[in-house]
């Protein structure tokens, strides 16, 4: 059950961040442990659009103090934050 | 006097051999270094066939090498290029070609990155990372390979003021970045000014947030070695996240802050900002943008003792008009004036009947004249005879000024107001982007017919880009694909966010794509949808 709610939570994930961040960037392809800094498919508005897809999304509140590289780094890090944040 | 803008560092590691000159990801340089550091690496280009005038390209993310190389491109008598490390490798490769860079600074992997032909022009790579193995014996020189040389020394070559120092890549109209030649006079004009004018001291904490292909960091980088103070470079990642970003300028004390205003508005929304936290805090100046009044009030409130500045000018001139914020004035204000000319500089508005605007509330084009105007864009002498012009207002002698393409308002007190451009050139985040370029991006796809390229008013980045393009085959072409296309030849932050598709594109009477319809059409859209 937890392993299906998981994965579902990172195609969601993946589906958003390619079809709304990476695709107009001209990025069709990123691995779950990349970093969407560094290959530059997140960017400052990036970073609040994902947020956003986050609340509404996951029904989550992603507090300023959480919108940090730490949390937001690649697709397996913003799933743990999901997972932490829907467990609360 | 300094007239060189490497004499800045050598005279202030003479002052202050032991503070900190430059800190990023967590290390830094004293001066002494700096110096030392740049010394050994202005002998090794040299070593490279670097001579007076040639260009070397420094083609890495920002970091302390990044401020040792600018220095050391000086001292060797040459003249850094700043490469954008996010923009594709097909457009590095072009501007490599374009102004025949020989030599580049970069990393390893970077260096691999690039296509061959371009591998292939240059003569020397130092990787300021370890040379593999199999790059070694191919022109490429490790880091290390810098204690090799004099340290204590640089190099002799004789330059005068009006030297090529950097040359800083912009967009381009016709499709291709141009270069702005800028020589150690045109930055030193600047930077002087603003010593004087900010009273910068070694005490003050400066931070870096423009990339360094961005001419923010002029005043950053050099206005902080100026004084022997510390220049804080903060990276691409760092300034994505607002609460991260304002515990750096805490932690770290900064005392005089220089960005794009987007990069405050998304500090003043997101990071909880707070005065007792940024006690060191003294001086904001922003430029490239207009910084919407609703968050500027809000960023004053917030900072009731911070000077506020507004920096206004092309990279072509650098700055050259400023406005201190004047807290009184500033809640009854709707509009932010672009102020007066700095010293050193002059500027005035040309009207349509080519004369100087005298008279307040009217309109012209600003025009810049002085010390501080570029000889012009790089190879490009038909570009070049276009923006900077003979000044047909001095009588006297021969002289040249440039023509910024922004219209402005003089006003009754004096100060100049930024009213729009004559051509189609917009700003998004403080990026100067010409439509045009994104346009030729697209044409080059081969599924595309006409493509028009048009700007979104936004409040936060300054405009969001669309694109409006027919296909030669209906439904034969998706967004996804001309923004990965897009992606190959322009930056990121030039790739169209919207892609609207349509059969043909509508025109104007002289059979040009109608950009005023489509842009109407797409405001309105936007507030429909709004």
């Amino acid at each position: 059950m937890s392993t299906a709610k998981e994965a579902s939570v990172k195609d969601q994930l993946r589906q958003f961040i390619l079809e709304e961040l990476a695709s107009a960037k001209g990025i069709s392809q990123f691995s779950d442990d990349e970093s969407l800094m560094e290959n530059g498919v997140i960017d400052s508005l990036g970073v609040f659009r994902l947020v956003t897809f986050l609340e509404e999304n996951f029904g989550v509140r992603v507090g300023d103090e959480e919108i940090t590289a730490d949390n937001l780094q690649s697709v397996d890090t913003i799933e743990q934050l999901v997972v932490r944040k829907s467990k609360k | 006097m300094a007239y060189m803008l490497q004499q800045l560092l050598t005279s202030s590691a003479a002052r202050f051999p032991e503070r900190e000159a430059v800190w990023a990801r967590g290390r830094s340089i004293t001066y002494r270094e700096l110096e030392t550091r740049s010394n050994q690496l202005a002998h090794l280009l040299q070593q490279c066939g670097v001579k007076k005038g040639d260009r070397v390209g420094l083609f890495f993310p920002k970091c302390v090498e990044s401020v040792i190389s600018m220095f050391a491109v000086l001292k060797a008598g040459g003249v850094y290029v700043p490469l954008d490390p996010q923009a594709p490798v097909e457009r590095i490769g072009y501007i490599i070609g374009n102004c025949g860079i020989k030599v580049l600074i970069t990393q390893d992997e970077r260096r691999r990155s690039l296509d061959l032909a371009t591998r292939e022009s240059l003569a020397r790579c130092v990787v300021i990372d370890q040379a593999t193995e199999s790059g070694n014996g191919t022109g490429v020189l490790p880091w290390s390979a810098l204690s090799d040389y004099p340290a204590s020394h640089p190099p002799l070559v004789t330059l005068t003021e009006t030297d090529l120092a950097y040359i800083l890549y912009t967009s381009g109209s016709t499709g291709r970045p141009k270069g702005v030649m800028l020589s150690h006079q045109n930055a030193l004009t600047f930077v002087e000014w603003c010593a004087v004018k900010f009273q910068i001291t070694h005490e003050d904490r400066l931070s870096n947030h423009a990339p360094l292909h961005f001419d923010l960091s002029v005043f950053d980088v050099y206005n902080a070695i100026e004084a022997g103070a510390t220049v804080y470079l903060i990276t691409e990642e760092l300034a994505l996240f607002p609460t991260t970003l304002a515990k750096f300028i805490e932690n770290h004390k900064i005392s005089v802050w220089y960005s794009v205003p987007s990069a405050l508005v998304l500090l003043l929304l997101h990071a909880d900002l707070k005065a007792e936290k940024l006690a060191n805090l003294r001086t904001i100046l922003f430029a490239g943008e207009v910084f919407p009044m609703k968050y500027l009030k809000q960023l004053a409130e917030l900072l009731p003792d911070v000077e506020l500045d507004n920096l206004y000018g092309p990279t072509e001139t650098n700055v050259c008009t400023f406005y201190k914020v004047d807290r009184g004035r500033l809640a009854s204000m709707d509009k932010l004036p672009i102020g007066i000319a700095c010293e050193n500089t002059e500027v005035f508005a040309v009207n349509d009947r080519d004369e100087i605007v005298t008279s307040p509330g009217e309109s012209g084009e600003l025009y810049v004249r002085g010390p501080s105007v570029t000889c012009g864009y790089w190879g490009d002498i038909e570009k070049t005879n276009k923006m900077v012009i003979p000044n047909r207002f001095q009588k006297n002698f021969e002289e040249k000024m440039y023509r910024t393409g922004d219209i402005v308002t003089l006003a009754e007190d004096g100060n100049y107001y930024f009213v729009g451009r004559r051509d189609s050139m917009i700003k998004s985040r403080g990026y100067r982007i010409e439509l045009g370029e994104i346009e030729c991006a697209l044409l080059s796809h081969p599924g595309v017919r006409e493509a028009a390229a048009i700007a979104i008013a936004d409040n936060l980045v300054g405009n969001r880009i669309k694109a409006i393009v027919a296909a030669h085959v209906a439904e034969s072409v998706k967004a996804a694909e001309l923004q990965q296309h897009c992606a190959t030849r322009i930056p990121k932050y030039m790739i169209p966010e919207l892609i609207e598709f349509r059969e043909s594109l509508p025109k104007t009477s002289t059979g040009k794509v109608d950009r005023v319809q489509l842009s109407r059409e797409s405001q309105e859209g936007v507030a429909v949808t709004q």
